[in-house]
C-alpha cells in the first residue's frame, strides 16, 4: 500500500469515513446523495452543526480524489471513486469508526 | 430608508443615511455600538449569538430570521441592503430573506423591489471561513434571487482596495457610501441643474434600479478629446466587481461649459456599438471646472462563474490545508504488512454490515 495514500487515510476524521459510506450506501441504493444530505445526515449524527464543516469535508475528500462531483447545479450529486472505496475498505477493516445511519437514506421514510 | 444587516451590513446603513436607517443584529451589544433611529433585535437560541453576535456561522443568523422575518419583510420594500457576504448575521439572515423573495408566488412589483449591496471578503487575506460563506452565499440565495427577477439592482463591493491600499475600515466605508451616492444622485442632479439634453427623472432611476441585474457604477472626470472607451475602463470603480459587458446603461454628464454639449453623442456612439440605447442626462453644473460623467452598467454576470473564481481560492487553501496536516503527522515505525490485502482479510472475518456496500463496491468494480 502507497505511503502516501496510508497518511490520507489515516488523517481521515469520522465525517470524511461517513461520507465515503453514505456515497457507497447511496450508490447501491441508486439515489442521489448532494451536499444538502451529507449536511443533515452529519448534523444528525452529531459530527458537525454548520453547512461550513459539511462542505469543508466534501471539500477535502475530493482534493483528495476520493470523491467525485456530478453536475453543475446547486445540487450536486458526489460519488465514491476507485480510491475512495480502497480508503473506505481500510476504515471499515481496521474498526476506525463505528458506522452510523444516514438520516437520509435509512431513517427517514 | 436604508437597512443595514449584520455588523459591517450596520454600519455602511448608518453612515449612508446619517443614523437614519434600520438596522438588524443578533447581538444587542452589537446593536448598541451602531447610531440607527431603528434597531432590530434578532432573537437566536444560541447564547453565544446573543453576547458575541454570530461570528462566522450564517446558521446563527439564519435561525434567527425567523424570530424578525414578517417585520423585516414588510420594511424591504423599495430600500437598500447593506450586507456583508462573509461574515454570520449578514449572511445568515440575508441568505434566508433572499431565499423568501425568491420564491414568492407573485412578482414583486417593480418601486417594491429592494436594491442589494454586498460586501465581499478580499480573497488573498480574509478568513477561509468568510470565503466558505461567500461560496455558499453566491451560489445558493443570490442565484436564485436572480432567477426570480424579483430584486432590484445588485451591487457586489469588494474589500480588495481596503486591503491593498491598506485604507482603515472608517474611511474605507465613507469611500463605499461616497461611491454608492455618486450613483444615486443621478437623478437629483437631473432635477436640480439646467438640462442641456436628454433627461433622467426620478421615475426613469427607479426604473432602472429595479431590474435584476448587477450594477456596476463609477464617476470620472471626461476629458471630451480622449476615446470614451479608453477612459471608461481606465476608471471602473475599484471598490466593485469587474463588469462584464453591460445590458443597460445610465449615464449622467455634467458640463461646466455648455457650448460643448454635443460631445455626448460620442458617448452614445460608444454604446451603440454594443447595441446599447442608454437612458442618458446631459445638464450644466457650473461648480465645475471639468465636464465630469457618471455611469451605472447594469450586467449579468452568472452567479456560478463568481463562485468559480471564490472557489479557485478556496480549493488552494483546502489544498495548503492538506499538506500541512500530511506534513505534521507522525508515522511510527513497524513491520511491513500488505495492509491492503490484511484489510480484505479482516473484512471477509468480521462479517460487519458493512459487507454489504464492500460487496456492491466490488461488484461495481471500484474495488
Amino acid at each position: 500500500m502507497n505511503e502516501l495514500f496510508e497518511k490520507q487515510i489515516t488523517n481521515l476524521k469520522e465525517a470524511h469515513f461517513h461520507i465515503l459510506y453514505w456515497a457507497a450506501l447511496a450508490e447501491g441504493k441508486g439515489k442521489g446523495y448532494n451536499i444538502t444530505n451529507i449536511f443533515d445526515d452529519l448534523k444528525f449524527i452529531g459530527a458537525t452543526r454548520t453547512k461550513q464543516s459539511a462542505v469543508s469535508f466534501v471539500e477535502s475528500l475530493a482534493a483528495l480524489c476520493f470523491i467525485g462531483i456530478n453536475g453543475d447545479s446547486n445540487r450536486k450529486n458526489i460519488y465514491i471513486t476507485k480510491h475512495g472505496a480502497k480508503a473506505l475498505e481500510f476504515l471499515i477493516a481496521k474498526g476506525s469508526y463505528q458506522i452510523k445511519k444516514s438520516m437520509f437514506l435509512e431513517v427517514a421514510k | 430608508m436604508n437597512i443595514g444587516i449584520g455588523g459591517a451590513g450596520g454600519k455602511l446603513a448608518s453612515l449612508a443615511s446619517n443614523g437614519d436607517c434600520t438596522i438588524v443584529n443578533v447581538s444587542e451589544l452589537e446593536l448598541t455600538k451602531i447610531e440607527a433611529s431603528n434597531k432590530i433585535l434578532a432573537v437566536t437560541h444560541s447564547a453565544r449569538g446573543q453576547l458575541r453576535g454570530s461570528g462566522k456561522n450564517p446558521a446563527i443568523g439564519m435561525e434567527a430570521f425567523v424570530s424578525i422575518s414578517e417585520e423585516l419583510k414588510s420594511l424591504i420594500k423599495g430600500n437598500i441592503i447593506f450586507s456583508s457576504t462573509g461574515g454570520g448575521t449578514g449572511n445568515g439572515i440575508t441568505s434566508v430573506l433572499l431565499e423568501n423573495i425568491a420564491t414568492l408566488e407573485e412578482q414583486v412589483i417593480l418601486e417594491d423591489r429592494t436594491v442589494f449591496a454586498f460586501i465581499l471578503p478580499y480573497l488573498n487575506r480574509e478568513s477561509s471561513e468568510y470565503v466558505e460563506n461567500t461560496i455558499e452565499f453566491l451560489g445558493g440565495p443570490v442565484s436564485s434571487v436572480i432567477d426570480s427577477c424579483n430584486t432590484g439592482n445588485i451591487v457586489l463591493f469588494s474589500n480588495k482596495l481596503k486591503f491593498e491600499g491598506r485604507i482603515a475600515e472608517k474611511n474605507y466605508n465613507q469611500m463605499i457610501v461616497d461611491s454608492f451616492n455618486s450613483f444615486l444622485s443621478i437623478p437629483v442632479k437631473g432635477e436640480m441643474y439646467k438640462l442641456l439634453d436628454g433627461h433622467i427623472d426620478f421615475e426613469d432611476f427607479d426604473l432602472f434600479k429595479s431590474k435584476p441585474y448587477f450594477n456596476h457604477f463609477t464617476q470620472f472626470t471626461w476629458d471630451t478629446e480622449r476615446p470614451f472607451e479608453e477612459q471608461l475602463k481606465a476608471n471602473f470603480n475599484s471598490l466593485l466587481l469587474t463588469p462584464e459587458r453591460p445590458i443597460e446603461v445610465m449615464f449622467l454628464v455634467e458640463l461646466p461649459d455648455e457650448s460643448i454639449t454635443p460631445k455626448f453623442y460620442d458617448i452614445l456612439d460608444y454604446f451603440a456599438t454594443d447595441d446599447i440605447a442608454p437612458v442618458y442626462g446631459v445638464v450644466h453644473n457650473p461648480e465645475l471646472s471639468q465636464p465630469q460623467i457618471t455611469v451605472s452598467m447594469l450586467y449579468s454576470r452568472k452567479p456560478r462563474e463568481l463562485v468559480e473564481d471564490f472557489k479557485n481560492v478556496s480549493d488552494k487553501y483546502t489544498r495548503n490545508r492538506i499538506k500541512k496536516s500530511l506534513e505534521q503527522h507522525v508515522v511510527l515505525q513497524g513491520h511491513k504488512l500488505d495492509k491492503m490485502n490484511e484489510a480484505r482479510r479482516m473484512v471477509e472475518e468480521s462479517g460487519t454490515n458493512s459487507g454489504d456496500v464492500l460487496g456492491f463496491l466490488k461488484r461495481i468494480g471500484k474495488l
